[in-house]
């Protein structure tokens, strides 16, 4: 065997080498992680039936989005549907998140107008009536100039953000002057609307 | 081995190979070479240290790129990145190798000539990186950005120069074995040979051009090349280039430093020559497969980067086989530590090397990938190993030599152990604020709230809050450049003090006998242990390995075939297996305006910010968009997945703002976002395209497979018309006219194309639509 701490019969510009045995915890975690890495490998990648993680991906996806909107199911993009299911504090939150994560960087913190248009006046250039929102925001308009997020966008986020972007009508925020037309106000709804939870509840986040 | 001195006239650089009686010959070795490459190590150092100190602040103030091309973090990333690597830590390991190479083998390099053109060829390309990087002229794979003249030049520098110099030199050395530190240098040479080689396969788009029509392009297009791997297979290569970089440009030849500076600081043997045996060549041929784990959650095939993952994982014991060698060296010689500033630094960058053996192998698991990746996280692994392990050996090599190389007492011991306390803080102040940055920003990502939105929608605010660990890694590394010019000012006054002229001692020792008789084993089988005892224990003695040892040539063909094989094992399925990459029907090549803008894109440097690869990760395709799909990158020569995501993916940016937004946002990302970190490019919107020179670009591409039809014969007008286009829709949308030929266009005619592909209908259900 080595003979521990005892200088080989070699020497290479005055530099010495010990005969010491290379440390037995070292050959155990390296034929270990050997070991692991063949049992990893068969299992997850030999295996035709392990799953990938496209598959976790979809899971993950279809467990929060019945998280999500177990509660509401599939909205309709309708009138009554658009103006008030923002009002309702819970998913107006969630309304408010799908406008920061996709239209404050061209409309505003709080929809003020940026690069697009202010969406807190009586002014519209593409909408006529409370469901051109939601068509605008599917389809795009101005030629590119509003994005369509038709296939960026759950069905139910687009109408989410729709009726967020519908409560946002009248608070006047100062920020880019009205553009296009002055249109009717949105139509009174029904009272089943939560109307104890006014629709710039959300906006203070 | 004995020893004369003789004044300096007498040994002329590459003279007294006198063979004298009876075989003893005399000989000199060359230090001046070892002073050109440890001189310039400094140089560099602090070059390189500056460059990094001045991005660290720019991410916290990035009016600190002056609104100027050449200032801003896409163009100088590189440029730190490169010069950190192959200019401080390349000229540290040629002073090393030049240095303890001649002493191991006994012999003077093979040329003088050689060693020159070395070292002047090597400040030539880094003066050419130093020049081209800023300038925008870049490959924009990360640490092979440098474009094809050059990688013609490291390649005839490195092979032709260093290698072969480096080999006539164990030809003609005599001492019979090669010592450990040889077989890392060994390893070094030629598998970063072939990596440079097979990283850089290129189509040059101004020679190409000038082949097929006889007309000469202008400078820009003769400085573009195109890879010609596209998208998965680039990425990988690039990965399988990028980490054994790390593995063969910055871990072996350091570790060959530490086998030869070590020992001789220390003066104590080395503690398992065993250990030195079984670690080299397990992290020879480990090292080569652990590439993908760069590129977890991609649109890799699984296979590929479970491989990554695995054989990263089987590196943590290789690796911490240099550790234990070194450390353990050590025992018997702690109380030198606390003396010796030389010591200090070793001590702690080898502890730093274990730090970051493990912490790759970790970081290379998948689950903690998917929350490390992109993030400041590996900002803090790579520092870690750059300033700790390289850095600091470098310097304990330095103070080590500086003495000896100007045979003078180093000027101060004392600043030397201030160098070592103010640099040990310096690093731990960085990499503590980074891992904190990366964990935080890697956590934010991922954040729901309870209503299942994500917690922080805007992208910006996980940059803000990163604002003050920024702060903290600038203080950190400002700490670590006084280090260096501590450094800088003990070696400038030590050779001010210098021995003049310099004594040469004259070495004399016999040349190496052509017959020589390998020991006799030291194993005698014994009648109590079976046949295959006794092999095992034949083979644990390792004097096969010691016969090894005095065949440079067949232990050179050993280490090549262990790299080569490892590296075909990967790279043969992923180029031949069709699966790996499924065909995307709507994925069309790039308009020629496009293609343009996306050279804009690669010229800018975008990729050091802005990643184009979306992880199945649910938090990331909330955010970003369905993930990316292996068939969409097809015709990315090269790819631009990134790896840091200081900015946001832009994987599916295209149709997500308007054009007007972008010019706005090109002008002064402020304009449109008040906290982005982004730096403002108004020249875009100045400097036109030269949409003649579109074709050549095109016809490069068509070269490499590209199927572009029309666009092979009128690739201008194309552009012209697209641009046009663009320009009156940005003039629709209340925007400046007049930017039709400007750059901005271009870049946003790419920008609004990336990632829409995979939502249109396949080209032939176009063409039915458009009959209708």
């Amino acid at each position: 065997m080595s003979r521990a701490n005892e200088p080989m019969d070699h020497e290479y510009d005055g530099i010495q080498e010990f005969d010491n045995p290379t440390p037995a915890w070292w050959h155990l975690i390296f034929l270990g992680s050997v070991v692991f890495a063949f049992v990893y490998f068969v299992h997850y990648d030999l295996n035709p039936t392990s799953w990938t993680i496209h598959d976790h991906h979809r899971v993950a996806q279809v467990r929060e989005l019945q998280r999500m909107f177990a509660e509401i199911g599939t909205l309709k993009p309708d009138e009554r549907t658009i103006l008030t299911v923002a009002r309702d504090p819970k998913w107006g939150a969630v309304a408010e998140g799908i406008f920061a994560s996709n239209c404050r960087s061209c409309h505003g913190e709080n929809g003020e107008g940026l690069v697009g248009p202010n969406l807190t006046d009586d002014a519209y250039k593409n909408v006529k009536v409370v469901t051109d929102i939601f068509k605008v925001i599917n389809g795009g308009a101005a030629n590119g100039a509003m994005p369509a997020w038709g296939v960026r966008l759950h069905p139910n986020e687009q109408i989410l953000v729709a009726s967020y972007v519908a409560l946002l009508r009248g608070k006047r925020l100062t920020g880019l002057a009205p553009d296009g037309e002055v249109i009717a106000p949105w139509p009174e709804v029904g009272a089943d609307a939560p109307s104890e939870a006014p629709a710039d509840a959300p906006a203070e986040g | 081995m004995s020893q004369v001195s003789v004044p300096d006239e007498s040994a002329r650089a590459g003279v007294p190979e006198t063979p004298a009686r009876e075989g003893v010959q005399e000989f000199v070795y060359d230090d001046a070479i070892v002073r050109l490459f440890m001189g310039a190590t400094l140089l560099w150092g602090l070059v390189a240290m500056l460059v990094g100190l001045l991005l660290a602040v720019q991410l916290a103030v990035p009016q600190a790129s002056f609104s100027l091309p050449w200032l801003t973090f896409g163009r100088l990333r590189p440029l730190h990145t490169n010069a950190a690597i192959f200019a401080f830590a390349g000229n540290a390991i040629f002073a090393a190798i030049y240095y303890s190479t001649q002493r191991l083998c006994r012999a003077r390099m093979f040329s003088d000539v050689l060693s020159r053109l070395h070292f002047w060829g090597w400040q030539a390309v880094i003066v050419s990186a130093a020049l081209t990087l800023p300038m925008g002229i870049t490959q924009s794979k990360e640490y092979a950005e440098l474009e094809w003249p050059i990688d013609l030049l490291i390649a005839v520098v490195w092979v032709g120069f260093f290698g072969v110099n480096f080999f006539w030199t164990l030809a003609r050395r005599r001492e019979r074995h090669l010592y450990v530190a040889i077989w890392f240098y060994i390893a070094t040479i030629v598998t970063v040979a072939m990596l440079h080689v097979f990283n850089n396969l290129w189509v040059p788009v101004g020679i190409a051009e000038l082949l097929a029509t006889g007309t000469m392009p202008g400078p820009e297009v003769m400085l573009k090349s195109y890879p010609v791997y596209a998208g998965v297979q680039d990425a990988f290569m690039q990965w399988w280039y990028g980490h054994n970089a790390v593995a063969f440009f910055l871990t072996t030849p350091f570790l060959g430093l530490m086998y030869y500076f070590l020992p001789k600081a220390a003066e104590r043997p080395v503690f398992s020559y065993k250990l030195s045996i079984v670690h080299f060549w397990s992290l020879v041929f480990i090292y080569i497969w652990a590439g993908p784990h760069h590129l977890h959650y991609t649109a890799l095939p699984g296979w590929a980067s479970s491989l990554g993952m695995l054989f990263s994982l089987m590196l943590w014991m290789p690796s911490w086989g240099g550790m234990i060698n070194g450390l353990l060296t050590l025992r018997g010689a702690w109380h030198k530590v606390t003396q010796d500033p030389v010591l200090k630094f070793f001590v702690v960058g080898i502890t730093f090397y274990g730090m970051s053996t493990f912490e790759g192998p970790m970081l290379s698991i998948k689950s903690v990938n998917s929350l490390s990746h992109y993030t400041d996280w590996t900002i803090a692994h790579v520092h870690s190993g750059a300033l700790g392990w390289n850095g600091f050996m470098t310097f304990g090599m330095i103070y080590w030599l500086a003495p000896r190389l100007f045979q003078t007492r180093l000027w101060s011991t004392r600043l030397a152990s201030t160098h070592f306390w103010v640099g040990t803080i310096g690093i731990l102040l960085y990499v503590i604020s980074m891992y904190t940055a990366g964990i935080t920003q890697g956590l934010m990502w991922r954040a729901f709230d309870e209503t299942g939105r994500l917690a922080y929608p805007d992208f910006v605010e996980t940059v803000t809050r990163l604002i003050p660990f920024y702060w903290i890694r600038a203080a950190g590394g400002a700490l670590f450049v006084a280090g260096i010019c501590m450094g800088i000012v003990n070696v400038l006054m030590t050779w001010r003090n210098r021995s003049r002229p310099y004594d040469r001692p004259v070495h004399r020792a016999p040349a190496l006998a052509r017959e020589y008789a390998d020991r006799a084993p030291t194993y005698v089988p014994s009648e109590t242990v079976s046949g295959l005892g006794h092999k095992a224990e034949r083979f644990v003695r390792a004097d096969w390995h010691r016969r090894w040892e005095r065949l440079p040539a067949r232990f050179t063909m050993f280490v090549v075939l262990a790299v080569v094989a490892a590296s075909l094992f990967e790279i043969i399925p992923l180029f031949l297996v069709r699966s790996n990459v499924p065909t995307i029907m709507s994925v069309q090549p790039y308009t020629p305006l496009e293609l343009a803008g996306r050279d804009i894109y690669v010229n800018e440097g975008c990729y050091n910010c802005h990643s184009q690869m979306i992880r199945p990760i649910f938090a990331e395709t909330k955010r970003y968009g369905e993930y990316s799909k292996p068939g969409e990158f097809v015709y990315d020569h090269p790819f631009q997945w990134g790896s840091r995501r200081i900015g946001p993916d832009l994987a599916r940016e295209g149709g997500r703002q308007s054009h007007l937004w972008h010019v706005l946002h090109f002008r002064d990302p402020r304009e449109v976002n008040t906290n982005s970190v982004m730096p403002a490019y108004p020249w875009l919107l100045a400097e036109t395209v030269n949409f003649e020179e579109i074709q050549a670009r095109v016809d490069a591409m068509a070269m490499l497979g590209v199927p572009y039809g029309d666009a092979m014969h009128n690739a201008a007008d194309l552009a012209r018309a697209q641009a046009e286009k663009i320009a009156s829709e940005i003039v629709e949308q209340g925007g400046d006219v007049g930017l039709a030929d400007k750059k901005v266009v271009a870049l946003i005619a790419y920008i609004q194309r990336l990632g829409t592909d995979l939502f249109k209908a396949p080209a032939a259900d176009e063409a039915a639509a458009a009959g209708e």
